[in-house]
C-alpha cells in the first residue's frame, strides 16, 4: 500500500523522456507560418483566378439578356464570399489571446467556434449551393434563346443532375457526418465545461 | 536579451513541468511530445504580451492546459478506457523497477477525468495552490476541496494496480 506522499517520490524520480528543443520549436513555427500563408495564397490565387475568368466571360460574351448579368454577378458574389468566410475563419484559429482565457471560457470559446464551423459546412453551403443554382438557371433563360432546344434541355439536365447529386447524395452524407462529429465534440466539451465549473463542492 | 534567447530560457525553465501536464493528460508519450511543442509555439507566438509578467508560468500554464484541452478527441477516449484492461498487460518487461511505477502512475493519471489530470500533475510539480487556482479558474477553497478527493482518487487506482 502506497500513500500519496510515496506517489510524489515516485514522481520526483521520473526520467524525462521528451526530445522537443527550444529549436524544433522554433523551426516549426516558422514552417507552420510558411504553410498558412502557402495555403491562403493558394486560396486567394483560385477565387480570383475564378473571378477574372468571369469577369472577361461577362465583358466578351455580351449577353442579350439581363438574366445572364444577374447570373454572372451571382456566381461573382459567391467567390467574393467564399474567400472573405475563409479569411475570417483563419483570423479565427490564430487568435492567440483566446488561449490565456480561463479553461471553462475556453471551452465556450470552443464550442462556439466549432458550432461556427459547422454553420459554415453545413447550412452556408446550402446557401451557397442555392445561389448557384439560380445563377444557372438566370443564364439558361439566355442560353435557351441561342442554342438548339436539345442543347439546352440537355445542360439543364445535367446541371439539375449534378446539383441533386451533390445536395442529396454528397451533401447529406457529409451533414450527417458533421453532426455525428460536433455531437462527440460538444458533449465532451460540456462534460469537460462542467469539471471546471466553481460551483460549491459538498 | 533578443526574443530568441528569452524563449529559450523560458523553455528551459518549463518544459519539464508542461510536459509531465501533456504526459499527464493524454497518457502517451507521442502525443505529449505533440502537446508541449504546440504549447510551446503558443508561448512564442505570445512572447511579446508575455513581458514583464511577474509569473509567466502561470501563462505558460494557462496556455498549455488550453491546448490540451482543445485536443478532446474520441479516440483519446478510446485508448482511456482501453488503459483499464491492459494497464498490466501492455507494461514492457524491459524497463526497470523505477519506469515501471512512474508509467503506472502516469497510467492512472489517464483514468482520471480532464480537469483531476490537470490539476494532479501541477500538485505532483508542486506548483502552489494559489497559482493551480489561478491557472484553473477555481477558486482555492474549492481547489483544496477538489485536490483532496483527486489525491484519494489516485491513491487508490495505483493501490489497486499494484495488488495485481
Amino acid at each position: 500500500m502506497k500513500d500519496f506522499e510515496a506517489l510524489k517520490d515516485i514522481w520526483r524520480n521520473q526520467v524525462e523522456h521528451s526530445e522537443i528543443r527550444p529549436e524544433d520549436v522554433l523551426k516549426k513555427v516558422k514552417q507552420s507560418k510558411k504553410l498558412l500563408a502557402n495555403k491562403l495564397l493558394l486560396e486567394v490565387i483560385a477565387v480570383v483566378t475564378a473571378i477574372v475568368i468571369l469577369s472577361y466571360a461577362w465583358i466578351i460574351l455580351s449577353f442579350t439578356m439581363w438574366t445572364s448579368h444577374v447570373a454572372i454577378g451571382i456566381f461573382i458574389l459567391c467567390c467574393i464570399y467564399v474567400m472573405f468566410k475563409q479569411f475570417s475563419d483563419y483570423r479565427k484559429i490564430t487568435d492567440n489571446a483566446l488561449l490565456l482565457n480561463r479553461p471553462k471560457e475556453y471551452i465556450t470559446y470552443l464550442k462556439s467556434y466549432k458550432q461556427d464551423r459547422y454553420i459554415l459546412n453545413t447550412q452556408k453551403y446550402r446557401t451557397y449551393s442555392i445561389l448557384f443554382s439560380m445563377g444557372f438557371i438566370l443564364f439558361f433563360v439566355e442560353i435557351l434563346f441561342i442554342a438548339e432546344l436539345w442543347v439546352t434541355v440537355l445542360a439543364i439536365l445535367f446541371t439539375l443532375f449534378w446539383f441533386y447529386y451533390c445536395y442529396f447524395v454528397l451533401m447529406k452524407n457529409y451533414i450527417r457526418k458533421e453532426e455525428n462529429r460536433l455531437d462527440d465534440m460538444i458533449t465532451n466539451l460540456e462534460r469537460v465545461e462542467k469539471q471546471f465549473s466553481d460551483e460549491k463542492l459538498v | 536579451m533578443d526574443k530568441e534567447a528569452l524563449f529559450k530560457e523560458i523553455f528551459r525553465a518549463n518544459s519539464k513541468k508542461i510536459y509531465h501536464l501533456c504526459y499527464g493528460y493524454t497518457g502517451d508519450n507521442d502525443s505529449a511530445n505533440d502537446l508541449m511543442q504546440e504549447t510551446f509555439m503558443k508561448v512564442w507566438q505570445n512572447l511579446d504580451k508575455f513581458r514583464n509578467q511577474a509569473l509567466i508560468s502561470t501563462w505558460i500554464y494557462r496556455i498549455a492546459v488550453n491546448t490540451c484541452l482543445s485536443y478532446l478527441r474520441v479516440e483519446k477516449r478510446q485508448a482511456k478506457d482501453e488503459l483499464t484492461d491492459n494497464i498490466i498487460e501492455n507494461r514492457s518487461e524491459e524497463v526497470s523497477e523505477k519506469n515501471d511505477h512512474i508509467a503506472q502512475l502516469y497510467k492512472c493519471i489517464a483514468q482520471l477525468e480532464e480537469n483531476e489530470r490537470i490539476i494532479i500533475t501541477m500538485v505532483l510539480d508542486e506548483i502552489p495552490y494559489s497559482e493551480i487556482a489561478e491557472i484553473s479558474g477555481i477558486s482555492e477553497g474549492n481547489l483544496r476541496v477538489k485536490i483532496h478527493r483527486i489525491k484519494t482518487k489516485l491513491t487508490e487506482l495505483y493501490n489497486k494496480y499494484e495488488r495485481f
